[in-house]
């Protein structure tokens, strides 16, 4: 018997080296294997429209969850489970068995109160909660505000290039857990959580709304490739509307050709074609290479001439035209001559100057460059092609912008469309607004003149007839840009791309829109130029705008 | 009547089950769990605290029952020793019979039945262990130093012996082996030659190694024991969970109901591995403790055996206090991963009603063995004509 007492000090030792000596050893692993996290996720920022419509939000929901490890009976949780949550057992069944996850397999996404709390009961089965994002515009602002992952994570569009904002930091609770991984009792709080910041946008959904409407009636009836309308504010930049066709759908983005993700508008360049030489025209003016009442011989139809080739109009011939007719006829030949007086490198810097061949800045992901050739390596072919909109590439925003800019009496703007961040404590902060326009493009009577005068002439008298209004004194520019063959040189002669820049009202424009309607299909007979196919789009998106806007202000 | 060693037997092992009452609750705890004190019963947690009581009370009443009626010297047909073997062999073959006994956890060990709305289990094995006590006790002191002859005495009590743990042995390796090796104490204490004991040693080492090689559980077990870490998703798991319940307390453990071991972690936790949840709980000096108060009983029980004058007694008191302390550092040791695991409980400890009722009845005799020898022999005599 004392043999089995120095058995119980020997015991009592063999605790003690356990408990002491090996105490961290085994600390060590029982933390490793008793602990269990329980994410914390914050809320995603909400995208607003300029009046708080909500463009994107994240909603609670709660998740019926299985954990297949622990479930033994199969059968039985599934039968148990389905009235429930009011699914097919077999459904529930191969949803647990073909889990990856051991620890997680998603039943029901979005279950009720009534269904969680039932369901909880059932042993194996849990409920998590987590955050769903829903579109409420749908498609409507798909392109601009764009869409996540299913776990979060933004895609395209501001969910992209906000998501850091928006997602906010997520934090997560230690828990001490049973084997079965449930928590029993909290161990420590890891990370600060807070909810994602929320962004106001400048669009407006009405606006938008407008904006799509028009845009896809005459996408759908012309059966073009793509469209792009983008409506903005002149004087300050902020872009109201911005639609670009084909569009999508978020919540079956996953189903979706990726290419209708991007916002073509910022993505695609294009050779704008007409639509550029009120701008080269103001450039012209502001450098004094011409005047407002000069005339210039427009030969009858052809301009040829040693280094720049041969140059024709698209319809007949004009002689002698002033600038405003230029215009207004939408004379090549003119605007070659001008150019040809500008010289590159004043043409270059001015077109540089109105933001053409570097990005608008605006706040979305994936915008380009366009192309605009440094000056030295002109040749005598581009200095008489820039001026009607060839050898130069752009986007829909930068003609946006530069048709800003000289809407705005040519001080610079910077188009954007994030207008304020809602902090997670509701706190506004407005975005510093683009650089204060200090800097003059051009002089404010040149931009004055082409607006007010030789733009108002291409609405009343010119090629953009369509796009006149009763109420309004609208001024525009049409374009139809033949589009470059891919595999050779010279253009195609069946596919073009229909513009059409407009604002209003003249004297004092609030608005400036532009269409652009890529590959009408010229063989319906409808017409495939600005003037027929984009004008009467930025018509009516003028005029809902503008009474919309007047009724908002009272 | 009362005497100081009876006394400070009896509120050892109070202590004792205090202890295990409290820790059984505490290791039942289980999270999501709703108590329906309608069926408190099938909680481990409140049976126990039920049986802390009643355990208290059948320890004082056997200390009032007087042990020498346990002796057979007047014949073997009036001694109850010989009935309670009887009885416990009995069960224990019926408990094999798949009607009566039930399986738990692939073991038929248990008889369950309802008593009104409770539903009772009983393991016969642990009464065949103290039969076995009780009886050898009494064989020995009825032959006296007669047990030395080797084939009219030894033989006879080891084939006894033999059939009782050959019952236990087909399902409960860990309990037959002990009750083996008790015996094989109790007879050396009697006086047997030790060299007897290697007669039957062959077999009791055949029938083991038997039992072994036929169930790979068992191999695997053993194979386990030896590297508990690197088996420890397997058979070692509960070795390993023990370890780690027992290392992670350290020397003032985690608090009373602080561990997290018990939930699911670490298998048994009520019953066998009760030690480890002490250690996780309230660390290095709750097991001293524990191991302390096993240690005060194992030397008071020696008191009792020295100072008792009844040749009955001291071997009846020796055989009690040998089996406690055996299966407590049995139990001990295999928590502590000393020993391959076994389904040992550690008396009074330990949850299991089956055990702890028993246990008390035995100390119970011991306690009244403690009173009796510290009054004057003659007047036990004449007492006892």
């Amino acid at each position: 018997m004392l043999l089995l007492i120095a058995a119980f000090l020997a015991l009592a030792g063999r605790c003690f080296y356990l408990q002491h000596f090996k105490s961290d050893h085994y600390l060590a692993r029982s933390i490793k294997q008793q602990r269990s996290r329980s994410p914390r996720k914050p809320r995603r920022g909400t995208i607003l429209d300029c009046r708080g419509r909500v463009l994107a939000a994240s909603n609670r929901i709660q998740i019926i969850k299985a954990e297949p490890r622990i479930i033994k009976d199969l059968e039985g949780v599934s039968t148990a489970l389905a009235p429930i949550v009011e699914m097919d057992p077999q459904l529930i069944y191969t949803l647990i068995t073909e889990s990856k996850n051991p620890g997680f397999a998603k039943i029901k996404p979005e279950a009720d109160a009534n269904q969680c709390s039932a369901a909880r009961r059932i042993h194996g089965v849990g409920i998590e909660s987590d955050w769903l994002r829903y579109y409420p515009m749908g498609s409507l602002t798909a392109n601009v505000v764009g869409f996540t992952s299913s776990d979060g994570r933004g895609l395209e569009g501001l969910e992209l290039r906000y998501d850091k904002q928006l997602r906010g930091s997520a934090a997560q609770n230690i828990f001490f857990a049973d084997v079965y991984r449930r928590p029993i009792r909290l161990k420590q709080k890891d990370g600060v959580l807070s909810d994602g910041v929320g962004i106001i946008l400048t669009l407006d959904a009405t606006i938008q709304q407008f904006a799509r409407d028009e845009l896809i009636k005459q996408y759908e009836s012309y059966e073009a490739e793509s469209a792009v309308a983008i409506v903005a504010d002149p004087k300050t930049g902020a872009i109201l509307g911005m639609v670009c066709l084909p569009d999508f759908d978020p919540l079956e983005a996953g189903s979706t050709d990726p290419n209708n993700f991007r916002s073509r508008a910022i993505t695609d360049w294009f050779e704008p074609g007409s639509v550029i030489k009120p701008i080269v025209m103001a450039i012209g003016l502001d450098a004094g290479a011409v005047r407002k009442d000069e005339t210039i011989f427009c030969e009858n139809g052809s301009y040829r001439g040693k280094g720049f080739g041969r140059i024709g109009e698209y319809r007949g011939g004009f002689g002698n035209l002033t600038l405003r007719l230029i215009l207004i006829k939408s004379s090549n030949i003119g605007m070659a001559k001008i150019g040809q007086k500008l010289g590159k490198e004043k043409l270059h810097d001015g077109l540089r100057l109105f933001g053409f061949g570097k990005k608008a800045g605006i706040e979305l992901p994936g915008e380009v460059d366009g192309l605009l050739w440094p000056a030295h390596k002109w040749t005598g072919y581009s200095v008489t092609r820039v001026p009607f909109g060839q050898e130069i590439c752009v986007t829909a925003m930068q003609l946006v912008r530069a048709f800003c800019i000289l809407a705005n009496g040519g001080r610079l703007i910077r188009p954007h469309i994030v207008k304020a961040i809602v902090q997670s404590d509701g706190k506004i902060t407005k975005l510093k607004q683009p650089p204060p326009p200090v800097g003059y493009v051009v002089k404010p009577e040149v931009a004055k003149w082409v607006i007010s005068d030789a733009m108002v002439g291409v609405v009343n008298e010119g090629t953009g007839k369509r796009a006149k209004l009763e109420r309004w004194q609208v001024f525009g520019k049409t374009g139809t840009a033949n589009i470059a063959k891919e595999d050779e040189r010279g253009y195609s002669q069946s596919d073009y791309i229909a513009s059409f820049v407009a604002g209003a009202p003249a004297d004092d424009p609030a608005i400036v829109v532009l269409v652009s309607i890529r590959k009408p299909n010229k063989k319906l007979g409808k017409g495939y130029t600005g003037g027929v196919v984009a004008s009467p789009v930025a018509a009516k998106i003028l005029e809902k705008t503008l009474s919309y806007l007047e009724k908002l202000k009272g | 009547m009362y005497n100081q060693v009876a006394n400070s037997i009896g509120a050892v092992v109070v202590l004792l089950m205090a202890i295990g009452a409290v820790f059984v609750f505490s290791a039942s705890a289980d999270i999501g769990q709703e108590l329906d004190l309608q069926k408190f019963y099938d909680y481990p947690g409140l049976r126990q605290i039920l049986f802390f009581p009643l355990a208290c009370l059948i320890l004082f009443t056997a200390a009032a029952f007087d042990y020498r009626r346990l002796r057979v010297r007047r014949g073997w047909m009036k001694s109850p020793t010989l009935y309670l073997l009887i009885l416990s062999i009995a069960l224990l073959i019926l408990v094999l019979i798949p009607g009566f006994g039930t399986r738990i956890n692939y073991a038929r060990r248990w008889f369950r039945f309802a008593v009104g709305p409770f539903k009772v289990s009983f393991q016969p094995s642990e009464l065949a262990k103290w039969a076995s006590v009780f009886f050898l006790a009494a064989f020995c002191e009825k032959y006296g130093p007669g047990i030395r002859s080797f084939w009219k005495r030894f033989v006879p009590a080891c084939c006894i012996v033999g059939v009782v743990v050959g019952l236990i042995i087909i399902e409960d390796l860990g309990t037959a082996a002990f009750v083996a090796v008790l015996a094989f104490l109790m007879l050396i204490i009697a006086g047997a030659k030790w060299w007897h004991v290697l007669a039957p040693l062959p077999f009791g080492v055949l029938a083991f190694v038997g039992v072994l090689v036929r169930s790979p559980a068992r191999m695997r077990r053993i194979a386990a024991f030896l590297d508990p870490e690197k088996w420890s998703d397997s058979v070692a798991y509960q070795a390993d969970q023990s370890l780690i319940a027992i290392g992670s307390g350290g020397l003032l453990g985690k608090g009373l109901g602080g561990g997290i071991c018990k939930y699911g972690h670490l298998p048994e936790d009520t019953t066998d591995f009760i030690f480890a949840i002490i250690g996780e709980e309230l660390g290095f000096l709750g097991n001293a403790a524990v191991i302390g108060l096993f240690i005060i009983f194992l030397w008071l029980g020696i008191l009792v055996v020295v100072r008792c004058k009844d040749r009955f007694g001291q071997l009846l008191a020796g055989g009690i206090v040998l089996a406690i302390g055996i299966q407590a550092a049995l139990n001990i040791g295999v928590v502590t991963v000393v020993l391959p695991t076994k389904g040992i409980p550690l008396p009074f400890v330990s949850a299991g009603g089956t055990s702890m009722l028993l246990s008390s009845a035995a100390v119970g005799v011991l306690l009244n063995i403690a009173r009796q020898s510290a009054r004057n022999p003659t007047e036990l005599e004449s007492q006892d004509e």
